[in-house]
């Protein structure tokens, strides 16, 4: 191992020294927690009954803490903007190596399969685990499997340009319309009654806004693929 | 022995130590290695023991998932759904932002042709 | 039970992690490295958190160790 002889001693020791303190501090700190806390997530539980929705995770990410999933993807957008900065290029990119005839056949067979999970995944998030972001890089990945197996596929731009601009401009509109007419952004103002919960059609705008999100997701994470994958010239 | 390892403060002892545990490994890489790719990864390492701490903290033993199954009808004896959303968005974000580092690394060695930090020297003189 | 699960897989994920860092080459510090992800989402589903398992499963094994994949291939390093 020869990492050995570019560290010195002295920064070991003090590593390992205040390893050992961190540890023992935190050890004798959380032993003394009261097994019985009253958190924010019980009261949250409670109110969660009036929406109808029957994931609990689902509907504090969409409805109770909306506007941090609207920051989320505000974050996600400057990402997927840097990295097409960096890596796009306008000459053909000509790719040398194509894949086996195996790998042909069986992505040809796995496309629609992989497609029809992700689509699944999206639109049943607020029923069962899953949801938007989930479903999205499932979606992602099949299209991942199609880019390394034939040598011309592309996603073409106009494409994606548009299901992005779509989906983040309805997303606020959602919101603004809940502005005007419940007095509060990103309110509830479909029908969303406690006797439909586990239904597909329940709990008002919180699938809906569950797909849009997916949607958004999904195209951005196919083009960071695709910029990942072609470059120039090199492959 | 079974018993003495399902009481809680035992699995809070073994959470903590084991999430730190992780976290100084992750540190040390980040300190001893020498390649630009291997220091993101241990970057990696130390939000996901991060993660882990997090949500094992709030483990209860005797409590359910918060989803409602097909025979319940109410909303009790469920965990906290707060913390698991907010490790969602974190898990997201933290992934965007490695993405954009490696790709600034990968145009870095297009551009001079090193990997190595020590010898990264260009704007020293 | 759970308690021994969470012990073998902890002390499983800290060596699986010390052994990703101190590897040679980087293709075999990068399959290790979906290992941790691997221990990371048997964790997650003993805690009762199936959102965050989910959600792990697929960014962390899947997209996280593709873009560690990618720029191996064009860092121009032999596998």
């Amino acid at each position: 191992m020869s990492f050995k002889r570019e560290v010195p001693t002295t920064v070991m020791s003090g590593f390992a020294l205040s390893g050992v303190l961190v540890l023992t501090i935190l050890n004798i700190l959380l032993q003394n927690i009261p097994t019985k806390i009253q958190t924010a997530g019980d009261e949250l539980l409670k109110l969660n009954s009036s929406e109808g929705v029957a994931n609990a995770v689902t509907s504090v990410v969409v409805y109770f803490r909306g506007f941090d999933t609207l920051g989320e993807i505000a974050v996600l957008f400057i990402a997927s903007l840097g990295i097409g900065l960096m890596l796009e290029s306008n000459s053909k990119c000509d790719i040398k190596a194509e894949g086996n005839f195996m790998l042909q056949t069986a992505s040809k067979l796995l496309f629609p399969i992989i497609m029809l999970f992700g689509i699944y995944v999206m639109i049943y998030g607020h029923l069962s685990p899953g949801g938007g972001f989930q479903g999205g890089v499932i979606i992602a990945s099949g299209i991942l499997l199609l880019l390394i197996s034939h040598k011309n596929f592309e996603v073409p731009h106009s494409v994606i340009i548009w299901l992005e601009t779509l989906a983040g401009v309805s997303y606020v509109l959602i919101g603004l319309i809940g502005l005007v007419v419940l007095d509060k952004f990103l309110g509830n103002f479909l029908p969303n009654d406690i006797s439909n919960m586990g239904l597909l059609l329940s709990g008002g705008i919180i699938p809906i806004i569950y797909i849009i999100v997916g949607i958004k997701v999904g195209s951005e994470m196919s083009m960071i693929v695709q910029n990942l994958i072609k470059r120039d010239g090199d492959v | 022995m079974f018993e003495f390892f399902n009481q809680p403060e035992v699995i809070k002892t073994i959470v903590t130590i084991g999430s730190m545990a992780l976290f100084f490994v992750g540190l040390f890489g980040l300190l001893t290695q020498k390649h630009l790719i291997k220091i993101f990864m241990s970057i990696a390492i130390m939000e996901t023991a991060l993660f882990l701490l997090f949500i094992g903290l709030m483990y209860k033993k005797s409590f359910l998932a918060p989803i409602l199954s097909d025979g319940q009808t109410g909303f009790t004896n469920m965990n906290d759904p707060i913390p698991h959303a907010m490790i969602l968005t974190a898990i997201v974000i933290g992934m965007a932002v490695l993405a954009l580092g490696v790709s600034f690394a990968i145009e870095y060695y297009k551009l001079t042709g090193k990997t190595n930090i020590d010898e990264m020297t260009s704007l020293r003189h | 039970m759970t308690g021994i699960l969470i012990l073998v897989t902890f002390v499983g994920l800290v060596v699986i992690a010390f052994a990703s860092i101190i590897q040679k080459k980087l293709a075999d510090s990068i399959i290790l490295f979906m290992g941790v992800g691997l221990g990371s989402v048997i964790l997650f589903f003993t805690f009762k958190a199936p959102d965050v398992a989910l959600t792990e499963a697929v960014i962390g094994a899947g997209i996280s160790s593709l873009i560690f994949l990618m720029a191996l291939k064009h860092l121009g390093e032999r596998a």
